[in-house]
């Protein structure tokens, strides 16, 4: 036990020193090659504009990422759905899957600009597109998951006369979950990408546009400080779902990957 | 045996000789496609009776099982039990399959009553004769434990407990010790033999190990090669409780080698 939680604080120990350690070389060789902060601030320079800027650096990160969580919400809703349907329906399943999966060749960001067209600056476009970016490995994963279903174990209900619905609801649904959570992970990555696209087109507010504002003014500090943010907000989004899956995906075995190769 | 007086009375009552078979199956025929599984297929089963089916792995005995427990239908001929037509899966059936097939999600406990559930029965009801069977299978220690902390055959006992929890009448099961190891595969036998003197249910086991079908049985149908029929049948006389020494002695060798013969003679052809 003492061992497991001593590999686990090690897993969490190395990247973070290998972090610390980037960070270090970084400031080193801005300080010594006397790099313009211009082109590249140092990280110190950087943690200053996110400490002294962070009302404007807040004010701008969250409507982006209110709009980030609105679309993949949807996109977690609207992909679950339309998987069940696509599990249910033959006609959905012959028909519109196959059209759906063609669609992804499209890259969904050029669509952005046509958005703008359609749906004004505001924040339609940038929900709209955060959504259909988020959409597509939301509605796969669950799909993958409803149709997972070991084929014993759906004779096994029939011949306790299970209903389909009884079928769905006590086995296709649980089933699912890992599928599901697997996909919302892949989502909530895409859906910042799809809202920070958005404001880079065409937006007056949002995280994207300062980081793009940030640039036109030269302003590098700033620029990489709203992309600090992001990030880090990016990883926390991750971090709530990676944990509500532990919680509701608890008959898989916890994940021994991380930090198995010690042997010892 | 504190564990089997546990049990609800009925299945402590001593079966009833004479009323007839539970299982009739006649002229039973099953084609997939241009493959024909079944030809021409005709047995019963008595109440109360342990059956063995006997064949070569994919001569179509799992196809017959499916088509007792209703998951498919035959192409002609028919099944009935208790006179009744299957037509579909029924409630007085209960299958263990190859695998334990158990839910994941699902402690022992919840997994065993899943059937109660599916029925739509009172689940507070059958708790207590769920905690029973997994007594009695000696398991119910782990009751509030997921499948993936039980062996395999721990976990086929839970399958078995299961599959009897809502009381059926005729338990079908299809190579449920294959996946095994050949000594858990002896000790489950013996177990399984015992389970069903507590609870005297009709049994019909899907085999292709000669010894177990010849340890576990009333009586022995074989089937041949594709498309199955029944090639022979042998009476099993030998005393119970069986003991897994019995399989060395020279009486069930000569059943084993009876049967053996059997299916050879169905190879030759």
């Amino acid at each position: 036990m003492r061992n497991r939680i001593g590999k686990r604080a090690a897993s969490i120990a190395w990247p973070i020193l290998v972090t610390a350690l980037l960070l270090l070389a970084w400031e080193i060789s801005v300080r010594t090659m006397g790099i313009r902060s211009i082109i590249l601030p140092p990280p110190s320079a950087v943690f200053e504009a996110m400490a002294e800027r962070h009302d404007l650096l807040l004010a701008h990160l969250w409507p982006s990422l209110y709009l980030t969580m609105l679309g993949f919400g949807l996109s977690v809703v609207g992909g679950i759905i339309v998987a069940v349907l696509i599990t249910y329906s033959a006609i959905i399943r012959k028909g519109f899957y196959p059209v759906i999966v063609v669609s992804q060749v499209i890259p969904k960001i050029s669509i952005a600009p046509l958005f703008i067209v359609w749906f004004g600056t505001g924040t339609m476009s940038s929900l709209l597109l955060a959504f259909l970016i988020a959409f597509f490995p939301m509605t796969i994963n669950a799909a993958m998951g409803f149709e997972s279903v070991d084929e014993d174990i759906h004779r096994m209900a029939r011949t306790f006369m299970g209903s389909s619905w009884q079928i769905f609801w006590k086995i296709r649904m649980p089933n699912a979950l890992p599928y599901i959570f697997a996909g919302m992970k892949i989502s909530i990555t895409l859906a910042i990408i799809g809202v920070i696209v958005s404001e880079f087109v065409a937006s007056q507010e949002g995280i994207g546009y300062l980081i793009k504002l940030a640039g036109g003014l030269l302003d590098t500090p700033l620029m990489l400080a709203a992309i600090a943010w992001l990030s880090i907000s990016g990883l926390a989004l991750y971090a709530i779902i990676a944990g509500v899956e532990s919680w509701a995906v608890y008959w898989q075995p916890p994940s021994e990957a991380v930090g198995s190769g010690g042997g010892g | 045996m504190r564990s089997a007086a546990a049990l609800p009375a009925p299945h402590l009552a001593p079966r009833r000789g004479n009323s007839g078979p539970i299982v009739r199956i006649a002229a039973l025929q099953k084609t997939f496609g241009d493959i024909e599984a079944i030809r021409h297929l005709s047995f019963e089963v008595a109440d109360g009776e342990f059956l063995g089916v006997l064949g070569p792995s994919g001569c179509g005995k799992s196809t017959l099982l499916m088509m007792i427990a209703g998951l498919i239908g035959p192409s002609a001929g028919e099944i009935r039990i208790k006179d009744a037509r299957v037509t579909g899966p029924r409630r007085e059936v209960g299958v263990v399959f190859q695998s334990p097939v158990l839910l994941p999600w699902r402690t022992v406990l919840q997994n065993v009553l899943f059937p109660i559930e599916l029925l739509k029965l009172p689940r507070s009801q059958y708790r207590r004769r769920a905690m029973d069977l997994l007594r009695m299978a000696k398991i119910d220690d782990f009751a509030a434990v997921l499948p993936r902390q039980l062996s395999g055959g721990m976990r086929q006992r839970v399958a078995i407990c299961r599959a009897l929890v809502h009381d059926p009448s005729i338990l079908l099961m299809d190579e449920p010790f294959s996946a095994l190891d050949a000594i858990t595969r002896d000790e489950m036998a013996v177990e399984l033999q015992r389970i069903w003197q507590v609870n005297r249910k009709t049994v019909i086991f899907v085999t292709h190990s000669i010894r177990e079908a010849a340890f576990l049985s009333d009586r022995v149908v074989v089937m041949g090669r594709r498309p199955a029929t029944v090639i022979d049948e042998l009476a099993i006389d030998l005393p119970r409780p069986r003991a897994i020494a019995v399989t060395e002695d020279e009486t069930f060798n000569r059943l084993v080698r009876h049967l053996r013969k059997a299916i050879e003679a169905s190879h030759a052809q």
